[in-house]
């Protein structure tokens, strides 16, 4: 864990904090609909807050897009190399196929990053507030922790496969 | 310090509380759950579900009980209905006209109980009043100049002057005079003008973000409000303005004149704050119900295992170490990092306040009911 | 016409009450233009290059120009960048303490959009240290304020 993380992750609890300050919000836009604000076309300006950006490097950036009843929160993870980039889509697809399992998590994530949550009223409703900032922190961290664990893995199996292969050829 | 400020808890559903009133006489307690409005019966302090008022077929708003015991309910599902209380202790339904097609937001009846305002999403307020010929309740709309949802009104004592916020950042003060119900009288030599025709906007405060809760103090022509950015306001009819922030930076959800000069807020951060008039203008009092650990585990907690924090040279203040340590301790516990032993009575955000007792226009015990379902009571 | 049934027949209504980006501005009585800030970026710069931090800080969170137009605020934001980026890891929490609590949340402002745009980005580490010295001094608070906050830097 680098130094730089611990300052990254405090903003990001910051802001998440902040955000999560959400209220049951029926839509003024269409009749008898309640729906998250921040994913809907919106034509009422004044329901949708400031978005978060908290970056700490050009590749590895959160963005927090609050509003009066939803925060969508998106996730980029760093990608150094091609395999990174590979391990991660794969494992964020993972994920999202099972996202009813998650509650919060999006199926898809929006343009631009890799894995999106999405928190509405409800959510804070039945859970913590506290827990789900916890949540969110988390798996942050174990992303990151995964994504490098996956990468020693694969290349240490890559080696394993390629002395077995070439030994064949090594009198 | 918890055991003194609270009263009672009453854990009564499992589901969001969005308001809650008592009766005149704290009898009765009726609360919103889900499509639902629930009334219990206080019997030797615990309360009982006797009566469960279900014509709503979406979410239950708001619920306010008027000084002769009606009941009025409004739902998301653009209906309001006032309930009659009969003998046998049921209750008798009558729709009201609100004529609105979005959601109602709040609703509070007048004073005098014979009539009260009904927020919506339709950037309307109704005022609606019985109508004897008729034998229904219809309603009057303030239309303009609202431009967003409004979330909650408050009425003068005179009946007349009805203050509401929203989330179009206004917090306006009208006029809901109905002929025929309200006399001139009431507003004779009010400091907010002289003339208050049906509808008529009286002032608007621009404050920018959301308002959550605005309440009168009508022996001192102020009003409060509480906003989304996580600051109480007081304005008064001189055009006066006061902010004070909350103390954990969260915003409020509602609040509560306790006397002339002090009120109490609650929202986000799950306990009451009570905050006073010095002469500086409003500041912070006191917490009510404030667990004393979480001041740290709030604040300081980046993330959950880190020991680097030990050795950055660099500004390591007082609390930075301890949190560290504490920190460290946790290692083994992840998963549970955040279990506070005593927690604050409300476990989830606090959605209103309402008066309880009082003594001499000062509020000694005040009612507040939560996200987690529970209605507590709190010593002032 | 083709796809008529995807006409917003509510944007055509006057009465519709919806409220624009442009609406929930607050209202300004002027426009600041960056002729005006000019004296103001040359007296940063030169607090800057001087060596005083502190004054350099506390003048550049102080009356941001909210009502300029785009380019005059990035005009600006560059050079509180700059501020920001050239003052020393260790003195930050002393100037961060220092300022009122009206700095502090313009200070927030700032930082996000630091790290909005890939200039910031480039530089996250810096401005993830100030961000954490904001919050260790004040709490969530000026986060609260920044997201509801319409004035923009």
């Amino acid at each position: 864990m680098s130094q730089s993380l611990r300052p990254y992750l405090t903003a990001v609890r910051y802001s998440l904090e902040a955000a999560l300050t959400l209220t049951n919000f029926s839509s003024q836009e269409v009749e008898r609909h309640n729906r998250p604000e921040i994913e809907v076309p919106n034509t009422s300006a004044e329901l949708l807050l400031q978005p978060m950006h908290i970056a700490r490097s050009e590749t590895e950036q959160v963005l927090i897009e609050p509003s009066v009843n939803s925060v969508r929160i998106s996730l980029m993870v760093k990608q150094a190399d091609e395999i990174e980039q590979i391990l991660v889509h794969k494992f964020t697809m993972f994920l999202e196929q099972r996202a009813e399992a998650f509650h919060i998590l999006r199926r898809a994530p929006i343009k631009g990053y890799s894995i999106s949550f999405l928190i509405t009223n409800k959510h804070t409703e039945s859970m913590k507030t506290g827990k789900l900032v916890d949540f969110i922190i988390e798996f942050m961290e174990e992303v990151d922790k995964e994504i490098s664990e996956m990468k020693l893995f694969l290349n240490a199996r890559a080696r394993f496969v390629a002395n077995e292969y070439l030994g064949e050829f090594v009198y | 310090m918890s055991s003194q400020s609270v009263s009672a808890v009453f854990k009564l559903v499992k589901a969001p509380i969005y308001s809650h009133c008592f009766s005149q006489d704290k009898s009765l307690l009726a609360v919103t759950c889900k499509n639902d409005c629930l009334i219990y019966r206080f019997t030797n302090g615990s309360p009982q579900l006797v009566a469960t008022l279900s014509n709503h077929d979406k979410t239950v708003t708001a619920v306010d009980i008027s000084i002769h015991g009606r009941i009025v309910t409004c739902s998301q599902d653009r209906n309001a209905y006032v309930w009659e209380p009969l003998s046998d202790g049921t209750y008798k339904p009558t729709l009201v006209l609100l004529r609105i097609n979005r959601a109602a937001t709040c609703v509070s009846w007048a004073p005098s109980g014979y009539k009260f305002a009904v927020g919506s999403s339709a950037r309307i307020i109704a005022v609606c009043y019985y109508e004897q010929e008729n034998n229904w309740w219809v309603s009057k709309h303030i239309k303009k100049p609202i431009k967003s949802t409004v979330g909650c009104l408050s009425w003068h004592s005179n009946g007349v002057l009805l203050a509401s916020g929203g989330t179009d950042g206004y917090m306006r003060i009208f006029s809901g005079f109905v002929k025929g119900l309200d006399s001139k009288d009431a507003v004779a030599g009010s400091p907010w003008g002289d003339k208050f025709p049906f509808g008529a906007l009286v002032r608007e405060f621009y404050h920018g973000s959301y308002i959550e809760d605005v309440e009168w103090r009508s022996s001192i022509e102020s009003i409060g409000y509480v906003s989304h950015e996580g600051t109480l306001n007081v304005v008064d009819a001189n055009n006066n303005h006061s902010q004070v922030n909350a103390p954990d930076g969260l915003p409020f959800n509602t609040l509560l004149w306790i006397n002339d000069h002090e009120i109490l807020c609650a929202g986000f951060s799950n306990h009451p704050v009570l905050f006073a008039e010095a002469t500086g203008g409003w500041q912070f009092a006191k917490d009510l119900d404030k667990p004393a650990s979480t001041d740290l585990s709030a604040h300081n907690t980046g993330n959950n295992n880190n020991n680097e924090d030990l050795d950055e040279s660099e500004d390591v203040s007082a609390t930075f170490g301890i949190s560290a340590l504490r920190k460290f301790k946790q290692l083994d516990l992840k998963g549970k990092v955040s279990t506070d032993v005593n927690e604050t009575a409300h476990e989830n955000t606090i959605t209103q306040l309402l008066p309880y007792q009082e003594t001499n226009g000062q509020v000694t015990q005040a009612s507040a009911c939560g996200l987690d379902g529970k209605v507590v009571i709190y010593n002032i | 016409m083709s796809d008529w049934r995807r006409i917003d027949i509510d944007a055509f209504d006057p009465e519709s009450g919806r409220l624009t980006s442009k609406d929930i501005e607050p209202p300004y009585p002027s426009q600041v233009t960056l002729q005006e800030l000019s004296t103001k970026i040359s007296q940063l710069r030169s607090l800057a290059s001087s060596g005083d931090a502190k004054s350099a800080v506390a003048l550049a969170v102080s009356d941001p120009p909210y009502s300029g137009d785009e380019s005059t605020k990035n005009e600006y934001f560059k050079v509180v960048l700059e501020t920001l980026s050239n003052v020393r890891q260790a003195d930050i929490s002393g100037i961060v303490s220092g300022l009122t609590p009206i700095q502090q949340d313009v200070l927030v402002k700032y930082l996000y959009k630091g790290m909005s745009i890939p200039e910031g980005q480039k530089q996250g580490g810096i401005l993830l240290a100030w961000f954490e010295r904001v919050t260790q001094v004040a709490g969530v608070r000026p986060v609260s304020h920044f997201i509801n906050d319409r004035n923009t830097v």
